[in-house]
């Protein structure tokens, strides 16, 4: 438990740095390090423990940079929960590696800023930026993955000096 | 060992997944690109919100900006918007987007001769719609301001009512 807050913390703060350099041409579309974190604990601990640490994520980070309840805090929400869900399920069929697991997770984020900005503002134009987000998605869910791929090797390594 | 074949063939699915999808969605983009663009657009409608209604919408052909809505501005905002600038060609609307609590502005300048649009003053965390530039038919959509430019082809299209 206390683990995972200090892992929550963690994404947190790589979350607002993230949001502090805009490094993608568009708005809720980062290259997500702050999913590392759900990645890792989805396969170090359960999707249940991941779902809920990326959730809280995305709460916290809306009340401490103002966004919160805002046009861009629901498009960061749902593409959070259709990312973990779908990560979560992949992770489960057990058909590709964490970093393959990973990419489906950012492609399923793309689909969830889209399907949200639609609501938010009204009109499916913002379908214009799907293509872009997409190819942006793809290599940032390669690299988070392999991030968390590393990560996960070395959580084996302390475990078994551990026990 | 079994457990190292395992993992290899997972990386090879995991590289196959990474092409066929960087593929797919160089595709869409590629497509959008070329085909999703309005041509010589007619209109060009500027939205706030949710709403299917325009606030305002530019008429290239009869070379005039019509008022379809006026937005709806709480009381502390003294001025009525959408506002427009007949001799600078600009339209000013106000925006979700706020600063010290305030809503900003957004500033959009349009050209009946070369039938375009720019966002040319907007406040947000990125600046997306102005950096955009001059727009003849790709949507332009200031998210954190709630404002969108949709262009228009069509003379007569059955969705569009005043």
């Amino acid at each position: 438990m206390i683990l995972i807050a200090n892992f929550l913390a963690i994404a947190i703060v790589l979350n607002l740095i993230e949001s502090a350099f805009a490094l993608s041409p568009i708005p809720g579309a980062k290259l997500g390090f702050a999913n590392v974190i759900s990645l890792i604990i989805l396969y170090v601990y359960s999707f249940k423990d991941s779902s809920a640490l990326t959730i809280l994520r995305v709460i916290l980070v809306g009340v401490l940079s103002g966004r919160l309840l805002g046009p861009t805090f629901y498009m960061s929400l749902s593409g959070a929960v259709f990312s973990i869900i779908a990560m979560g399920a992949f992770k489960k069929l057990n058909f590709f590696s964490i970093v393959g697991v990973s990419v489906i997770g950012s492609i399923f984020h793309v689909f969830g800023q889209i399907g949200a900005g639609i609501f938010v503002i009204g009109s499916t134009a913002i379908i214009y930026w799907m293509p872009v987000m997409l190819l942006l998605s793809i290599p940032a869910g390669v690299i988070t993955g392999l991030i968390a791929k590393k990560f996960v090797a070395l959580w084996d390594v302390w475990h078994h000096d551990v026990t | 060992m079994i457990k190292d074949n395992k993992k290899a063939t997972k990386n090879q699915r995991d590289l196959f997944l990474i092409i066929v999808l960087l593929l797919v969605a160089g595709g869409f983009f590629l497509f959008f690109q070329v085909f999703r663009t309005v041509e010589d657009a007619s209109y060009a409608h500027v939205y706030y919100g949710p709403s299917s209604e325009p606030i305002v919408t530019i008429d290239f052909i009869k070379q005039e900006v019509n008022i379809i809505n006026n937005q709806k501005v709480p009381n502390s905002y003294d001025q009525n918007y959408p506002i427009i600038d007949e001799a600078q060609k600009t339209i000013t609307l106000l925006g979700d987007y706020e600063v010290n609590g305030r809503r900003q502005i957004i500033v959009i300048k349009y050209d009946f001769g070369h039938k375009t649009v720019q966002v040319i003053q907007e406040q947000s965390p990125n600046n997306i719609c102005s950096k955009e530039g001059v727009s003849n038919g790709k949507p332009l959509i200031c998210l954190p301001n709630r404002v969108r430019i949709e262009f228009e082809s069509g003379a007569n299209d059955p969705d569009f009512t005043v």
